[in-house]
């Protein structure tokens, strides 16, 4: 790079990003909410005011200037907990994703270049796994293994990958008879060379799609586990957990400490959701 | 059609059976203890050996799989039809399911029922003017509503009719308890006292209905809306749409010829939607205490109850299967090129 192209690109920078930003609000929007909860996943347990885990109030308070989303009915801070929740919630729900669409992109690309009987072994088993009921496999998993983290972590794994491996098989299936594939093999290139190096780079867009979106079921599928008791312990402090031991409390009329940890889950997986459905039209388009 | 049927049949109890063994050794490869459940920690060896004993964990897996599906002794297999016996209550898990079953399907068949009458309409409106107001608010409609765990629109649903309306009943069941229950026949409430002519249960069952139906609409009506959407889009492309408005025929008539061509991808959606839905109500269920088939396969899972967690899986998955099977004959009545895919 020279010297001078910095001092060219610099000024249009941040114009460009307004511009992009308004051009696509809806992404926009994703990216912030994405961008911030990954942020509280990293810093949300430092920077809460207040312990997540120990009562630090009368139990059952009002939203007030102390505790800014009221207090639970053991006199927790709902803040501190609501902005903690993501070190478990979008943690979990993030690596299950990647470890499912790493996993099934590259079992796909072999079960859609290479069709042997691997190909076939692979496609059944997800046929198996697939036609599973989704929430009671996954439940069986996490309270059958043991309600931890790494737990959940696999049986969410296990639970997405079959997606991944179904989109990317049916991609790496259309590339396959292109002539690129062609050309690429009368070069003289090997065969796992020509599925890693050139079919892969050209059929990571259904997964790269479903990888956002993964994410929002991730978090949505862990707050139902939690919900019905077979997702993490607490005190965690986690979104699901925290609605369902205040469900009681809301027939009562205590609404807030169901109230926000929902909202935060909501716009969490909104703006996933937000972020996969721009990368659709991107790539679509 | 009755080689493609035949096909389709081999290939579904091929993967009841293959899911009914997955199932079986899939509970049993993971550290669960279900004998310290049971007979709790402390439970000195004598116990516990004759504990694990009883439920007959002593022997090998695939002695255990022998059982499960050929019986043994007087006891008949699940090949004979029996799901065996819930190790929580002692009771048939068949007689168990039976009692869950019907209050799932009556939730979930009218909560498609709403979603379809909210979806339809819209998403044919907003396929004939894209880019408009409805158009978008749909669309945002659609990705707030799949963003929000169902659980919790139950819940709010409730603190607003319920607490501070006072409009709905409390989430507690699926009858007032002051109400004596209609005879049990089918087992969904609202047929059971409309069969009985016990027309204060119907209202009532409506009523504590209600909720959690919509909540279920609302979750549901998103994704169906979007496909109503997408495939009518396609469909009013197409040349035949064209065609039919070149050669002057009223725009009603074409709208409803478009319906069904545009049909095909929403049934089939619909369609996993609800077998998804077998085992997927089970939060709303909880919600409002219903006790259907989700809430049974929660209870079972944690209490590492394996005859009834099998049960289930394989009870979910047979219907499932059987939906789908009946969907792809739908699908090939409606479009032959179907049955040849």
């Amino acid at each position: 790079m020279t010297a001078t192209a910095p001092t060219v690109g610099h000024p249009k920078r941040p114009h460009r990003l307004i511009a992009a930003a308004r051009r696509d609000p809806l992404l926009t929007i994703g990216l912030c909410i994405v961008a911030l909860s990954i942020f509280l996943a990293l810093f949300g347990t430092l920077i809460a005011p207040k312990s997540p885990t120990e009562p630090t109030g009368a139990p059952s308070e009002h939203p007030s200037l102390s505790h800014w989303m009221g207090t639970d009915a053991s006199g927790l801070d709902v803040f501190s907990q609501v902005i903690s929740a993501p070190r478990t919630d979008v943690v979990l729900a993030v690596s299950a994703a990647l470890v499912s669409s790493v996993l099934g992109t590259l079992i796909g690309l072999t079960a859609g270049y290479f069709r042997t009987w691997w190909a076939e072994v692979v496609m059944r088993i997800s046929d198996v796994l697939q036609a599973f009921p989704v929430f009671i496999l996954g439940m069986m998993l996490v309270a059958l293994s043991g309600r931890n983290t790494g737990n959940l972590i696999v049986a969410l794994s296990l639970l997405y990958t079959p997606i991944f491996i179904r989109l990317t098989r049916a991609e790496v299936l259309t590339q396959r008879n292109r002539s690129y594939v062609e050309s690429a093999r009368a070069m003289g290139n090997s065969e796992w060379k020509i599925a890693f190096r050139h079919v892969l780079p050209n059929s990571l867009a259904p997964s790269l799609i479903q990888l956002s979106v993964t994410v929002g079921f991730g978090i949505l599928l862990t707050a139902g586990l939690s919900y019905v008791g077979a997702g993490v312990r607490p005190p965690t402090p986690e979104w699901g957990l925290m609605i369902s031991s205040s469900a009681n409390q809301l027939i009562l009329g205590e609404w807030w400490p169901s109230v926000f940890p929902g909202l935060a889950i909501s716009f969490t997986v909104f703006g996933f959701a937000a972020v996969g459905n721009a990368i659709e039209r991107r790539v679509g388009g | 059609m009755t080689r493609f049927v035949a096909r389709r049949l081999v290939i579904a109890v091929v993967q009841v059976a293959a899911i009914t063994i997955a199932v079986f050794l899939l509970i049993r490869a993971l550290p669960a203890d279900p004998v310290a459940t049971r007979v709790g920690f402390n439970a000195s060896p004598d116990v516990y050996r004759k504990a694990k004993a009883d439920l007959g964990l002593d022997r090998s897996t695939l002695s255990q799989l022998g059982t499960y599906l050929g019986g043994s002794g007087t006891e008949r297999g699940l090949l004979a039809g029996n799901l065996g016996t819930s190790w929580a209550s002692g009771s048939t898990v068949a007689s168990e399911i039976g009692d869950a079953l019907p209050i799932t399907l009556e939730l979930i068949s009218l909560s498609f029922l709403l979603a379809g009458a909210i979806a339809i309409p819209l998403g044919m409106r907003t396929a004939r003017r894209p880019g408009k107001a409805l158009d978008k608010a749909v669309f945002g409609y659609g990705l707030f509503a799949g963003a929000a765990p169902e659980f919790w629109w139950g819940l709010m649903l409730v603190f607003v009719f319920y607490f501070k309306l006072g409009w709905a009943p409390a989430p507690l069941g699926r009858l007032s308890p002051q109400l004596q229950a209609p005879t049990q026949r089918t087992g969904a409430i609202l047929i059971d006292s409309l069969l009985a002519g016990r027309l204060d249960a119907f209202w009532d069952g409506l009523r504590h209905l209600i909720l959690p139906v919509v909540t279920l609409a609302f979750v549901l009506s998103g994704p169906i809306m979007k496909m109503v959407r997408q495939s009518m889009t396609r469909v009013l492309g197409s040349d035949f749409v064209l065609y039919a408005q070149a050669a002057g025929l009223p725009p009603r008539q074409v709208s409803r010829s478009t319906l069904r061509a545009a049909f095909g991808p929403v049934l089939t959606l619909t369609s996993i939607l609800y077998g998804f839905m077998l085992g997927g109500a089970v939060l709303v269920e909880s919600v409002f205490s219903l006790g259907g088939l989700g809430q049974y396969s929660v209870k079972s899972v944690l209490e590492f109850n394996y005859p009834s967690i099998q049960g289930v899986v394989l009870v979910i998955t047979v219907l499932s299967l059987v939906i789908y099977l009946v969907l792809d004959v739908l699908l090939a009545l409606l479009d032959p090129r179907a049955r040849h895919r």
